[in-house]
């Protein structure tokens, strides 16, 4: 068996090939028969290379696709979550009676726009894991000024461990 | 190798004296071209996938993406109010039927994500899969055989896969979508009576309203 012919395994085989043909078409020029080989050979690669892109990129479409599709659903699933938890909170203060409440509505404005700021759909998209870090950060930020219980702080870092 | 020595001496003779030479050689022509198609169809099947699975990553990523977003903002609007309720110290009852409802949108939200990982386990797992399902495909009947659809037969391990392959793909969206999506529907009237009952802002309200149209 061999995979990929050496030099030598080449001219065998086309000497052998090139007899067969020669004893079954008589009559043609050796060029021509020869071309004629070479392009056989050709021939059933291409034949065979079309039908395995054709089914390759089927394949890598829907294996792409299903992997894209965890992938995009954790990064939005997250950062959803943090834009309705300010915006809930925005809610609750903006209305609230209480004093200083003006540095945190700030804070939770700036990471609602910041979510805002850029395409969680796109994966291609060149700063997206620097912004996604931008947004954790000031969640965390956030957190804190908000003054949210720790073991709800713990609950929400299981969804950071996301990788791309 | 053996048919080095049947390369006959002279052309003449090659019908007339020899024809197990000649058998011989159509055999050798026949394995190697079948070998050709082979390879060809290997790399094709390596270009073609290399060539789309970044679209492919970038379709999935931006539907993935669109299916979590009104759980995922559900998941936040409810743990704020978690908090806010534990922060306020209100009665137990009402926190509990708070925690509730997060625990549950957790759990709605952790089963989108799996049925989507599901979804991409049932792929074959490689190129390798799949060229064993075309170990008998054969210069002669190329047409019929495209390596997957009728492929059904003695060499193929992965028939099922395959056959998923090939009709409408496992997307995660198709299969229960339908109860999935009334449940979140549910999940965001519950959280909607709870923003009323609990006396929230009425600009919350108005919000899950407009993820519930969505």
């Amino acid at each position: 068996m061999w995979l990929v012919p050496n030099s030598t395994e080449v001219e065998l085989l086309f000497g052998v090939t090139c007899n067969f043909f020669i004893t079954m078409a008589s009559g043609c020029t050796s060029e021509d028969l020869f071309d004629a080989i070479i392009m056989a050979d050709d021939r059933f690669h291409d034949e065979g290379f079309q039908e395995g892109f054709d089914k390759g990129t089927r394949q890598g479409l829907i294996e792409g696709r299903n992997h894209g599709a965890t992938h995009g659903a954790r990064l939005s699933a997250e950062l959803s979550f943090y834009y309705g938890f300010a915006f809930t909170w925005k809610c609750i203060f903006q209305d609230s009676p209480e004093p200083r409440t003006r540095k945190k509505l700030k804070a939770l404005e700036n990471l609602l726009a910041l979510i805002q700021s850029f395409p969680h759909d796109d994966p291609q998209y060149g700063n997206l894991q620097e912004d996604v870090g931008k947004v954790r950060a000031k969640f965390r930020q956030v957190c804190s000024l908000v003054n949210v219980p720790s073991d709800f702080r713990d609950y929400v870092s299981k969804g950071e461990e996301m990788s791309f | 190798m053996s048919w080095v020595k049947s390369i006959p001496s002279s052309e003449d003779d090659v019908f007339d004296e020899d024809e197990e030479d000649t058998n011989l050689q159509k055999k050798e022509w026949r394995y190697n071209m079948e070998k050709r198609l082979k390879d060809g169809f290997r790399d094709g099947m390596d270009s073609g996938k290399e060539a789309s699975l970044q679209h492919g990553f970038n379709m999935g990523f931006r539907d993935g993406a669109a299916k979590m977003v009104i759980v995922g903002q559900l998941k936040g609007i409810v743990s704020a109010m978690q908090c806010w309720c534990q922060l306020q110290q209100l009665d137990p009852p009402r926190l509990a039927s708070v925690t509730e409802l997060l625990q549950i949108i957790v759990r709605h939200e952790d089963t989108m994500i799996e049925r989507m990982q599901m979804a991409q386990q049932h792929l074959p797992a490689s190129v390798g899969d799949i060229t064993d399902c075309i170990s008998d495909l054969s210069v002669q009947h190329v047409d019929s055989c495209c390596g997957g659809v009728h492929c059904s037969g003695k060499s193929c391990h992965r028939s099922e896969g395959a056959k998923e392959d090939n009709s409408t793909f496992p997307c995660p969206s198709t299969h229960c979508s339908l109860s999935m999506e009334e449940n979140l529907k549910q999940l965001l009237k519950s959280c909607m009576n709870l923003v009323y009952e609990l006396d929230f802002p009425e600009e919350l309200l108005h919000h899950v309203k407009q993820l519930m149209s969505a």
